[in-house]
């Protein structure tokens, strides 16, 4: 027994011994070259997750000034959490994944800092000015674009040629199939549980906005009205139908009864992972409206947050400039089901070649020139929110655009006036 | 020692002990509570900054005139009436039931607590599919009712008798076994009496269990209360992050959350804190009134 309780000892002695050595050589190892570590909070998970960390090491091999380590904070309700939560502790990482529309809170709360320092005119000029129009605020680029998707017509290939119907070009053309389809107990189209990103889609084409601009509201507006009547119509005629809470309406669009889903882009690899034997689907654009085209873009940006040092923000600034980059953000969309950051990524061969063996991805890359996402301002998620609950109300509460609008119009005008 | 009186050096001593566990509760529970009250006072307020530019009641008065927070209230105040009840007549069947039973009665009660232990998401995947309007179980035990298909998640009529059902099967574990350590608690020989006098079956339960478990009732009366004001994860998992169809599954908890982390209203989000704080102790205080005066009546009392 002692001589065990001897042995035992010297075993920790030894083990103490050699972390301590260790730890100095990594000492003298880290001083000899000493990087500036930069600490990059994401919501990435599984494979998305795998290719941002090749991302992120393909960037440290290419440099010798900073480190950049990356963690998953889970999703993303966790990791908005987290950044308030690291806001009001004062531990916030260097550059954290969030919406650009988180800005106007951030600003107020003094924790986020621009880009604009790190930018060139060069760097930017290449990106779609769908995304960093979203991206300014007050001026100045508090966030950098990173993971965006946009909303494309998911359609049934085999129910559409057994109908000897074409791919519909206009909203009115999906309006005009709906009677004939029903009456062979067909639904013509399906939306996820909430359908504002085709609402936020149909006011832009009529010329509006369904978020205010510049402060003004404009909800009550004739053509607003006159959008919105386009889906409520189809839902209330039962042409058309929502997701409830199955969430998403991929699972209606693939019990193989529904001719068109319109949904966002980077759920497109998860269909395809989903999709039943014998069925076959493609993607194209979301049709016009009025003669003109509009898609609402969605996800994520990067932040840029004050309590970093003046050395891990210019990390953290290059690194976000490297992810822009067209070989990388072709790599990220190539991988991930993103759309790239770049329009110069369209005619390169290699994506090229990528689009011609993965037609799916194609809309949501062709719907960038028309894309548009909406200005950021303070109170933006209290009207977010009340604009979801009014769409809830007009879905399964059966309430008219007429009364529901104006209603959102009166609590949208509080709401910003209560936010300035 | 336990009789001795108590000096002062003896209640610095035992200050000593407590210290540990009075340190974690002031810090985790007593100051966010404290700093919760405070926030509800706070009109202009920059969370991340701490600086507040007003103090007053517009919190209060802005969840006076939500009519959201209303029918956040209404919605708790109709889950708690919905499942307290309902959870304690089911728990007290269900243990009298099991104590009968000596076969099977661990295997019982084991999967009775199995859904209080299991995860909120896996309980939702299940209730998701449970409650399915067109491949739903409990569509189909209904249809052989000769009832219609109900869509249980998405009809606002329905949504929030889904949570109700939810919640008691939930909570129905957690309750049976409390009842069944009320029920071995109860000393056999009032029961070997019982029998002795001829008394029946209904009149021992009336007569004896039942006042016996009175302690038991109100402990499990009082937990079902709290615990169904407090309703959020299963609200959140079952409706994937919404507050049910037309908001009709919006709870206080609920509310609480969309004005903290969706709307960003943080003291308007203290402010609700503070009235569901209020409403629990109110109605916790009332059923101990009501649990008192009734065992006073029984000629009991504690």
């Amino acid at each position: 027994m002692k001589r065990l309780r001897q042995l035992l000892l010297l075993g920790l002695c030894l083990l103490t011994t050699a972390t301590l050595l260790s730890a100095c050589v990594n000492h003298q190892k880290s001083s000899a070259n000493p990087r500036v570590t930069v600490t990059f909070w994401h919501g990435m998970t599984g494979a998305n997750k795998t290719t941002l960390n090749k991302l992120i090491h393909d960037f440290n091999q290419s440099q010798t000034k900073y480190k950049v380590v990356g963690r998953s904070q889970g999703n993303f309700s966790n990791l908005q959490q987290k950044i308030t939560a690291a806001a009001k502790s004062k531990t916030l990482p260097t550059i954290a994944q969030t919406t650009y529309t988180n800005v106007p809170d951030y600003v107020a709360g003094g924790f986020v800092t621009s880009f604009d320092p790190y930018l060139s005119q060069s760097t930017l000029s290449d990106i779609y000015p769908a995304f960093l129009q979203a991206n300014k605020y007050h001026g100045k680029y508090y966030t950098l674009p990173f993971s965006k998707s946009a909303r494309v017509l998911f359609y049934n290939q085999d129910l559409l040629k057994q109908e000897g119907l074409s791919l519909p070009q206009t909203w009115g053309d999906i309006q005009k199939m709906g009677p004939a389809l029903k009456a062979k107990g067909l639904t013509t189209m399906v939306f996820d549980q909430s359908y504002d990103a085709e609402l936020d889609g149909l006011v832009a084409q009529s010329g509006g906005h369904l978020y205010p601009l510049n402060g003004k509201v404009t909800l009550d507006h004739k053509q607003t009205v006159a959008a919105t009547h386009v889906i409520w119509d189809m839902l209330q005629n039962k042409t058309a139908t929502t997701a409830g809470n199955d969430g998403y309406g991929s699972t209606k669009f693939f019990a193989g009864k529904t001719l068109f889903y319109s949904g966002s882009s980077a759920g497109i690899s998860v269909m395809q992972a989903s999709t039943p034997k014998g069925m076959h689907w493609a993607t194209a654009p979301l049709p016009s409206y009025h003669g003109k085209q509009a898609t609402a873009i969605s996800c994520n940006d990067i932040a840029l947050f004050k309590s970093a040092s003046t050395a891990q923000r210019k990390g953290g600034a290059a690194f976000v400039k490297f992810l822009m980059r067209k070989k990388q953000t072709i790599y990220w969309a190539e991988k991930t089901g993103y759309v790239p950051l770049v329009k110069s990524a369209q005619k390169n061969k290699g994506y090229h070649q990528y689009l011609a063996k993965n037609p799916t991805a194609k809309a949501a890359v062709g719907s960038l020139d028309f894309g548009f996402q909406d200005a950021t301002f303070p109170g933006y998620y209290q009207s977010r929110l009340a604009l979801l609950k009014t769409i809830d109300a007009m879905t399964t509460e059966q309430v008219s655009p007429e009364k529901a609008l104006s209603h959102l119009q009166t609590q949208m005008t509080k709401i910003i006036k209560a936010a300035q | 020692m336990i009789n001795a009186k108590p000096t002062l050096r003896s209640t610095l001593h035992a200050l000593l002990y407590l210290a540990p566990l009075l340190l974690i509760t002031a810090t985790f529970t007593i100051w966010p509570v404290i700093n919760s009250f405070l926030m509800s006072c706070y009109t202009k307020y920059n969370y991340f900054t701490d600086h507040v530019g007003a103090l007053g009641g517009a919190d209060f008065v802005y969840l006076w005139h939500d009519p959201d927070f209303h029918l956040a209230v209404r919605n708790t105040l109709i889950l708690v009436g919905g499942v307290v009840p309902l959870t304690v007549l089911l728990a007290l069947g269900a243990a009298l039931l099991l104590n009968r039973i000596n076969w099977l009665a661990g295997f019982f009660q084991a999967l009775y607590f199995l859904p209080f232990v299991t995860s909120t998401v896996a309980l939702a995947l299940v209730w998701n599919w449970i409650f399915h309007r067109d491949n739903g179980l409990l569509n189909l035990l209904l249809s052989w009712l000769g009832i219609a298909p109900i869509d249980w998640l998405n009809d606002p009529r329905y949504s929030l008798l889904a949570l109700i059902i939810v919640c008691i099967w939930r909570g129905l574990g957690f309750s049976v076994i409390l009842f069944l350590a009320g029920l071995n608690n109860i000393d056999q020989r009032y029961y070997q009496a019982a029998s002795i006098d001829g008394a029946s079956s209904g009149q021992i339960l009336r007569q004896i269990t039942l006042p016996l478990l009175t302690p038991t009732t109100v402990l499990i009366t009082i937990n079902a209360i709290i615990a169904n004001f407090k309703v959020f994860d299963q609200v959140y998992a079952l409706f994937h992050g919404s507050a049910g169809p037309a908001n009709a599954d919006l709870t206080m908890m609920y509310y609480l959350y969309q004005k903290f982390y969706i709307e960003h209203q943080y003291p308007v989000a203290a402010a609700s804190g503070v009235i569901l704080f209020g409403l629990i102790v109110s109605l916790t205080a009332l059923s101990f009134w009501y649990f008192h005066r009734r065992s006073l009546r029984l000629g009991g009392g504690r």
